[in-house]
């Protein structure tokens, strides 16, 4: 799939701007703060509802006004889709081919992205946090089953936390709830953990091929979820995870209620990263960290591909000048017949630009923009 | 500028209503005041009786002029099943239907701690003792499908299944007359999960 047009109304330094795109490399050239990453903010927010960079959404709202407004034409191998989001200080609403959808996930998944910006980097570097932010993201995204899930989950996480809370200050008393809410929980769980397995699975095989290429076949890259359960009864049914969860709320019962909060379950999950079997996160040089990242960011695309049929748009914020020539190299060529890029960049003077077939170049300046 | 105390008080009272913010409250307050007075003095009188002469069944909690309720005292219902939901205006939704004949039970809520509602607060208590004390059979759990409804139905289940009454869990899936092709993805979900042999 590929963006055809981007309309931005109120939408941060933009008061009014229509823009028409290549399907192949589009770049943003400009200085500091001049609203390159608020273009590739726009077409990711248009994807996914919700910004990367704030979770505030009237952040976003041109200074001033009471409304911003993203609309885009969006070409699929269906046809033309055009896709609307109209963020105010109320909410938001959000319209595929001119109907509102009231629901969050009939939305998305109409457009998919995949954002590459220097904090990315830091999947790899970064707390457990992190990557699952990143997992859920990604995963979110490319299943609405996964996503469903994930935020029942995360509801009743909430919920027995604070039931949790209230049985260790005995404002509540009855386990038979408790018991119920685990229940719950652990079925959820199951459902969460069992995608993130497989998913994971899949897109470790993409990564390892990049990797290799990108390394010169020096290196082999290698995932390991993490998470309550044993590695090896991953492979299990859904059933048997879920009975294996409950025991294990069974048998801690007593300790999460002395600590007042849930200790297990995938909200604590982790994805460890290894090459030629050594743990990357801890052994591995800067470089070896950031080849890392971007093997794995790249294979979210062919995942993505794999999952919806069709390639994401692929959004590369500053990330060219910090990756070196091979990087880069590999970056652009893997996909650019593919893929239908964006990327921001001060000068091109550090772009490998040779590679690059024929881009369309937008010049950025206080936000006005020349082609 | 202040608005005149009668009109304050007006917006403050829309205000305690569910979903009106105080843009909406004023907007209503003001067309109150061009309405006619016959109108608003019948609109008073309306609050005023709802709260005075509706009161909750002592059986089934449901609201009712007279208590107990209507469906409570008529003897040609079936007197061995009920339906369990969580607000009145379940049962009459469930009583449009026309098909069927039972008992009701309302719960007045759902399980949430994030709402401060515990097993204490909704109307629990009350079905296990009409329970002990009716011939009722089959008790059909109704709760909507959103994960407090569903903690709440297994929760009403746990406790009332070891007393060998038969528990039964409102099926949901597909509207009919609607089409595969436009249920989203997570209802169609649920409805293989809840399909039945036939
Ligand atoms: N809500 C907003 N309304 C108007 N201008 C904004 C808003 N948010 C950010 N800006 C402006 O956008 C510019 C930053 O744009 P950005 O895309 O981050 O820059 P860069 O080109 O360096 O990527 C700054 O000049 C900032 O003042
Ligand atoms: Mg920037
Ligand atoms: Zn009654």
């Amino acid at each position: 799939m590929y963006l055809e047009q981007l309309e931005l109304t109120n939408f941060r330094n933009y008061k009014k701007l229509i823009l028409n795109f290549d399907q192949g490399i589009n770049i943003f050239i400009g200085a500091n703060a001049q609203g390159k990453t608020n273009l590739l903010e726009a077409i990711y927010v248009l994807a996914l509802t919700r910004s990367h960079r704030t979770s505030n959404d009237k952040e976003m709202i041109q200074w001033q006004q009471d409304f911003a407004r993203i609309d885009g034409q969006v070409m699929r191998q269906t046809g033309k889709l055009p896709l609307e989001l109209i963020i105010s200080k109320q909410g938001k609403r959000a319209k595929v081919n001119h109907l509102e959808q009231s629901k969050l996930s009939a939305y998305l998944g109409n457009f998919n992205v995949v954002l590459f910006a220097p904090e990315d980097l830091d999947i790899v570097k970064g707390s457990p946090a992190t990557r699952r932010h990143f997992i859920d993201m990604e995963f979110g995204q490319m299943s609405a089953n996964y996503l469903s899930n994930l935020s029942q989950y995360k509801l009743v996480l909430k919920q027995r936390n604070l039931y949790l809370r209230q049985l260790k200050y005995q404002q509540a008393k009855d386990l038979v709830y408790l018991e119920v809410l685990s229940d719950q929980l652990a079925a959820f769980g199951a459902k969460v953990i069992k995608i993130r397995y497989q998913l994971l699975a899949q897109m470790e095989k993409f990564a390892q091929v990049i990797h290799k290429e990108i390394t010169n076949q020096q290196e082999t890259l290698t995932f390991q979820y993490r998470t309550l359960i044993k590695q090896h009864a991953l492979t299990d049914s859904e059933e048997t995870i879920y009975q294996e969860i409950k025991a294990i709320y069974t048998e801690n019962q007593p300790r999460e209620i002395e600590q007042g909060t849930t200790l297990y379950g995938p909200h604590r999950d982790d994805v460890l990263f290894f090459v030629n079997d050594q743990n990357v996160q801890a052994f591995g040089s800067q470089g070896q960290q950031r080849t890392t990242a971007l093997s794995v960011k790249l294979a979210e695309i062919d995942l993505m591909a794999a999952q919806t049929g069709e390639y994401p748009v692929l959004l590369l914020d500053d990330v060219l000048s910090e990756l070196d020539d091979v990087r880069q190299t590999h970056l652009l060529k893997a996909f650019q017949d593919k893929v239908q890029t964006f990327l921001t960049t001060t000068s091109l003077d550090n772009v490998a630009k040779e590679i690059i077939n024929d881009p369309k170049v937008f010049h950025i300046d206080s936000g006005m923009i020349k082609v | 500028m202040q608005y005149p105390e009668p009109i304050a008080k007006l917006i403050d009272s829309y205000m305690k209503l569910p979903g009106i913010g105080s843009k909406t409250a004023t907007r209503l307050a003001f067309y109150t005041i061009d309405m006619q007075t016959d109108d608003v003095q019948a609109f008073a009188k309306s609050l005023i009786a709802a709260k005075k002469d509706l009161h909750y069944c002592s059986i089934c909690g449901n609201i009712t002029e007279s208590d107990p309720c209507d469906i409570c005292r008529d003897k040609s219902r079936d007197q061995s099943v009920v339906i369990v939901v969580e607000q009145p205006k379940d049962v009459m939704a469930l009583e449009k239907m026309n098909d069927y004949h039972g008992l009701y039970h309302v719960l007045h809520g759902v399980l949430s701690p994030m709402e401060g509602t515990g097993p204490e607060d909704i109307n629990i208590k009350s079905l296990i003792k009409r329970l002990q004390k009716t011939p009722i059979k089959e008790v059909i759990i109704a709760t909507n499908a959103t994960p407090e409804g569903e903690a709440t139905a297994m929760y009403i289940s746990r406790l009332i299944k070891p007393a060998g009454i038969k528990v039964t869990r409102l099926a949901h899936g597909l509207s009919v007359g609607s089409d595969i092709e436009y249920a989203d993805e997570m209802t169609l979900l649920k409805a293989v999960e809840g399909r039945q042999e036939m």
